[in-house]
This record gives structure tokens, C-alpha cells and sequence, in this order.
């Protein structure tokens, strides 16, 4: 618990937060722009949704994820925060589930902010009938989960590197294809930079009805679930045996 | 039978074949400070990050306090505090939250900050942001961050790197005091024997991996101490005079050496001599200083 109070003393005065803001500001601008006069009443909200939600999805979501991996361990890279890091009585698997559990809470609040965005995105369209909570909370909660087997390759990326530049641009790297790669169902739920996209955008009816969109989420977090412990583990495993 | 606080044995890194650290058995007394010393790539840096846990030896074994180090790490941690290499810090926090960082991890009251502030003499700058401290104040930080949760021994990686005079001045007065005010042991490294001299009771020295010296820091500076040479008329039966009289000599060529500096033991030996008719033409002394020698125990074996 120590350790993860800690974390978020390192975060506090941090520009992080302003990266925070970016995605659901995008999503809000986003939700503002759509025209949806052309829509049949009844299909508007999840238009609305899939509109807000997209950009984020596809693009922003797992660069952002990249970012707060190597964000956590910036401070430990620069000057040998490592060695005093692991130098107090901490073990490396806390040390390890701290940073982790930072990252995932910091992408619950992007995921938090971009819902806020959505609704405020409803009120203003005047949407009729209002939010439909299912699917968006499901949206939300899913697509967090998703990003999860990313962030736990991202931080390993990031521990073993001993950079703070080199994995984000790796992980631009491999975002940037994700337009293409969803277009696969095959191929897509494989690929951690696309899981959050395929999660977060599944939810059926709004205008993603093609490629890996089309497949049920159960499948999707299956495959999640998989990568994720496999991800985790390695890292953890890396962090364990890093020589520092 | 004494109580070691550090105590390695057979302690050895490998590093692709080559030996970076290499049979070291390091004893650290408690109350003691040690002086650590070794050129540039002698191998302190890796034999603290041993002690510390933050790589394992490839052979050997450590006992901190009395217990080894790989089954008790997070016990034994809690009782050291330390500083490898160069300070890290959190340059957007203050001084103060620095250390808060470090205090919510190891749960040392929230008093015990401003303490050791105090104690490195950070006090005034507390709140400002930590990228603006000069060098010495970034050291004294990481100092102050060792000290944090009150530890029994005290490792400092070459503390003084980069500093200058001055700052290397209270970092040694603060080091002095540790043992003496808060009964901590303290293993300090460095390549500068100069700047060991004046607070260590005890000097190990590493060179290329081995300890080829570790004793107390008189006993260095017995071997350091000169000897007095006597040219005479003849040296060989001289030495045997003195030798009756009991005055410890050898022969250096033409000359005879005493082991002795001690003004009596010179003086007899002298008037003796005259008093048997030997003629005695000079008398010199001749002193090897401390930077000397250790220049000489770190250059054997090399090149
Ligand atoms: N990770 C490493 N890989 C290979 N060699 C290393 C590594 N770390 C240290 N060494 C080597 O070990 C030797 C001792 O280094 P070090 O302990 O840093 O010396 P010191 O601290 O006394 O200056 C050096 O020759 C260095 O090159
Ligand atoms: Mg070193």
C-alpha cells in the first residue's frame, strides 16, 4: 500500500494529468461534431456512441496506455531510481504490482472521463430517450479491460528497456496499423493493440458492423484474458531477475 | 568473538567470463566506519549492489547482521539505508516530497523527515523543487533519504563524486558524526584514499576485483610510516652490533635500515655505534606517504 501511496506522490505535479484530458476532450469534440440528422431516431445513440467513442478506441486509447507504462517508470529510469527504488525493503513483485495497478487506474480515469464526455456528448444532441447505460458502461468497462494485456507488455517493455522513449515509439508503431489490422477477424483479437478497439466498439448495431468488430465479446476478453496473464507474467518474471 | 554487521565470504561476479568482483571477504564491525577503496573498475559499485540485494553474486555468500542476505532481504533492508552511485531524485517534487516518497514506502514517522533535513542541513531549501539543488545538495538529499528510516548501517557509494571542496568537507563531518551520535556503521567507497583518511577506523582496498588490503586505518599508516637510513662505515657489522643491542636493521645495499622512526630507538642506536668506533655519515629518513602506498597496493599487479 506504501508503495502505491508513493506512486501517486510521483504523479501528483506531473504533466500526466494533462494527457489525461486529451482523449475525452477529442471524444467530447467528437460527440459535439456528429451530425446525426440523417439517422433513424431509434439508431441515434449508438451512432452517437460509436462516434465518441472511436478515435479514443482505435488510436488514442492504446497510445496512452504506452505512455503511462513508460510514464511510471520514467522516474526510475532517469538517475538510477531503480537501485534506490529496490535498495528500500520492497519486494520486486510489490514494486512490480504497484506500478501496474498505477497504470490501470490511470486508464480507468481516461475510460471514467471519456463516459462523462458521451454523456454531456447525449445531452447536447438531445438525444431521445437518453443514455442507454448497458451498452455504454459495458463500452467503458470493457475497453479498460482490454487495455490491460497492453499495459502489462508495455511496462515490461519499459522495465527491460531502461528508456523512456524507445517503447512509447514501438508502441506508436504498432497503434498506428490497428485501422487495417481490425479489419481482420482472424487476425485482430490477437493483436493487443487492437483488443481495446474490438472491445470497447463490439457492442453490435452502431456503425462498426464489419471485421473484427463483428466478433461476440466474449470471445474477444477470452483472448484478453490469455494475453494478459502471459504478458504479466513475463514481466514480472523480467522484473524479478533484472540485474539492476 | 565479534559481532559483524557486513560480513562476505568467497564473494564473486562474473560478468561474461571476467571476474568483476572476485573472492572478497569483506568484514564490517559495528560502530565502525569503512572505508572502502579502490581505483576506477575495481569493483565496489558491484560488490555494494550485492550487499544491497540489487544483483545476486555468482558465487559466495553475504550475512548482513548476522543473517544472509537472500533469505532475510526485506528484514535486513530495512535496517540499511544507502546511496549508489549518484542520488536519484524526483526533480518536479521538493525536497520534502522526495523523502515522502521514500516515507510512505519504508513507514517512518512523518517527523523523521524534517529530522534528517535537518541533519543534512537541508532544512531552508525543503520546499523548493529538487531540479534547482546544486550537486552537494542533490547528494545531501540522497544522504538525507538514507537516513530516513533510521538504519543500523549506512552505505555510501563514492558520496563525494563530483563535489567540491567544500562539499566534500561536510559530507565527511557528516559522516563522522553518524557513528557517534546515531551508533551507525557506515561502509563509505571511494578512489581517493585522501578522502577516506580522515573519517575511516577501517580500510578494505579492492583492486581489479580482490581485496588485497583490509585492516584497521592505523595499521595502513604503520606500513606507511618511513624508516630511517644510516650510511656508516661498515654497514655489515653494524647490523650486527645493533642487532646485540636489540635495534631491528637490514641492509639496503650500502646503506643500513632501521625499522624504527621512534627519536630513542634512532639515538641509541647511533650513539652505540659511535661508541664502538663505526663512522656514521648520515642519517635519513626515508617516508612513503599514505597516497603512496595505497598508489602502490592498487598499482601491483598491473601492466
Ligand atoms: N553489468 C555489467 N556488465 C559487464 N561488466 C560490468 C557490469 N557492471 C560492472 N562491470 C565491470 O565490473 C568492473 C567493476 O565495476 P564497478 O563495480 O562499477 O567498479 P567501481 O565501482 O569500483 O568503479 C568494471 O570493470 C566494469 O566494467
Ligand atoms: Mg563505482
Amino acid at each position: 500500500m506504501g508503495l502505491l501511496a508513493s506512486e501517486r506522490l510521483k504523479l501528483v505535479r506531473s504533466p500526466i494529468w494533462l494527457l489525461v484530458l486529451v482523449s475525452p476532450i477529442l471524444a467530447l469534440t467528437a460527440g459535439f461534431l456528429s451530425s446525426l440528422d440523417d439517422v433513424a431516431p431509434e439508431a441515434r445513440y449508438l451512432i452517437l456512441q460509436s462516434s465518441v467513442f472511436t478515435v479514443h478506441a482505435i488510436l488514442l486509447l492504446p497510445i496512452l496506455t504506452g505512455i503511462f507504462a513508460s510514464f511510471v517508470c520514467r522516474f526510475e529510469h532517469s538517475g538510477g531510481g531503480w537501485k534506490s527504488m529496490l535498495s528500500l525493503p520492497v519486494s520486486r513483485t510489490g514494486l512490480y504490482a504497484a506500478k501496474f495497478i498505477t497504470v490501470a487506474l490511470l486508464l480507468a480515469v481516461t475510460q471514467l472521463l471519456t463516459l462523462v464526455s458521451l454523456i454531456i456528448s447525449v445531452k447536447f444532441q438531445g438525444i431521445e430517450g437518453g443514455m442507454d447505460w448497458g451498452a455504454a458502461i459495458s463500452a467503458t468497462v470493457s475497453g479498460w479491460v482490454a487495455c490491460l494485456p497492453l499495459a502489462a507488455l508495455q511496462l515490461w517493455a519499459s522495465i527491460g528497456w531502461s528508456s523512456f522513449a524507445a517503447p512509447l515509439a514501438i508502441n506508436v508503431a504498432f497503434t498506428l496499423p490497428n485501422m487495417l489490422v481490425v479489419n481482420s477477424e482472424r487476425f485482430s483479437p490477437f493483436y493487443p493493440w487492437a483488443q481495446p478497439s474490438l472491445a470497447m466498439l463490439s457492442s453490435g448495431g452502431g456503425s462498426m458492423d464489419f471485421g473484427g468488430f463483428t466478433l461476440p465479446l466474449v470471445n474477444i476478453l477470452g483472448t484478453v484474458l490469455v494475453s494478459f496473464v502471459v504478458f504479466l507474467c513475463g514481466g514480472l518474471m523480467h522484473m524479478r531477475r533484472k540485474e539492476i | 568473538m565479534k559481532e559483524w554487521v557486513i560480513e562476505t565470504s568467497a564473494l564473486s561476479k562474473r560478468y561474461k567470463g571476467r571476474y568483476a568482483v572476485s573472492n572478497l571477504n569483506l568484514k564490517i564491525g559495528k560502530g565502525e566506519i569503512y572505508g572502502f577503496l579502490g581505483p576506477n573498475g575495481a569493483g565496489k559499485t558491484t560488490t555494494i549492489r550485492m550487499l544491497l540485494g540489487l544483483i545476486k553474486p555468482s558465487s559466495g555468500a553475504i550475512q548482513l547482521f548476522g543473517q544472509p542476505l537472500h533469505k532475510h532481504k526485506l528484514s535486513i533492508l530495512r535496517k540499511v539505508g544507502s546511496l549508489v552511485e549518484y542520488p536519484s531524485y524526483y526533480g518536479h517534487l521538493s525536497a520534502t516530497d522526495n523523502l515522502e516518497a521514500i516515507r510512505r514506502i519504508i513507514d517512518a514517522p512523518k517527523e523523521r523527515i524534517g529530522e534528517v533535513l535537518r541533519i543534512v542541513g537541508l532544512s531552508k531549501e525543503a520546499k523548493r523543487p529538487v531540479k534547482g539543488f546544486s550537486l552537494g545538495m542533490k547528494q545531501r538529499l540522497g544522504i538525507a533519504g538514507a537516513l530516513l528510516g533510521n538504519p543500523e548501517l549506512l552505505i555510501l557509494d563514492e558520496p563525494t563524486n563530483g563535489l567540491d571542496p567544500a562539499g566534500i568537507l561536510e559530507i565527511r563531518e557528516l559522516i563522522k558524526s553518524m557513528p557517534r551520535e546515531f551508533g551507525i556503521t557506515v561502509l563509505i567507497s571511494s578512489h581517493l584514499l585522501s578522502e577516506v583518511e580522515l573519517m575511516a577506523n577501517k580500510v578494505g582496498i579492492i583492486r581489479q576485483g580482490e581485496l588485497v588490503f583490509q585492516d584497521t586505518l592505523e595499521s595502513l599508516q604503520q606500513q606507511a610510516r618511513g624508516s630511517i637510513s644510516l650510511r656508516v662505515s661498515e654497514a655489515e657489522r653494524a647490523m650486527v652490533l645493533l642487532d646485540g643491542i636489540g635495534v631491528d636493521s637490514s641492509l639496503a645495499g650500502e646503506l643500513l635500515q632501521l625499522d624504527s622512526t621512534d627519536d630513542a630507538v634512532v639515538s641509541k642506536a647511533v650513539k652505540e655505534l659511535v661508541m664502538a668506533g663505526h663512522a656514521v655519515y648520515r642519517a635519513e629518513e626515508r617516508r612513503k606517504s599514505l597516497e603512496e602506498l595505497f598508489l602502490r597496493i592498487v598499482g601491483e599487479g598491473q601492466g
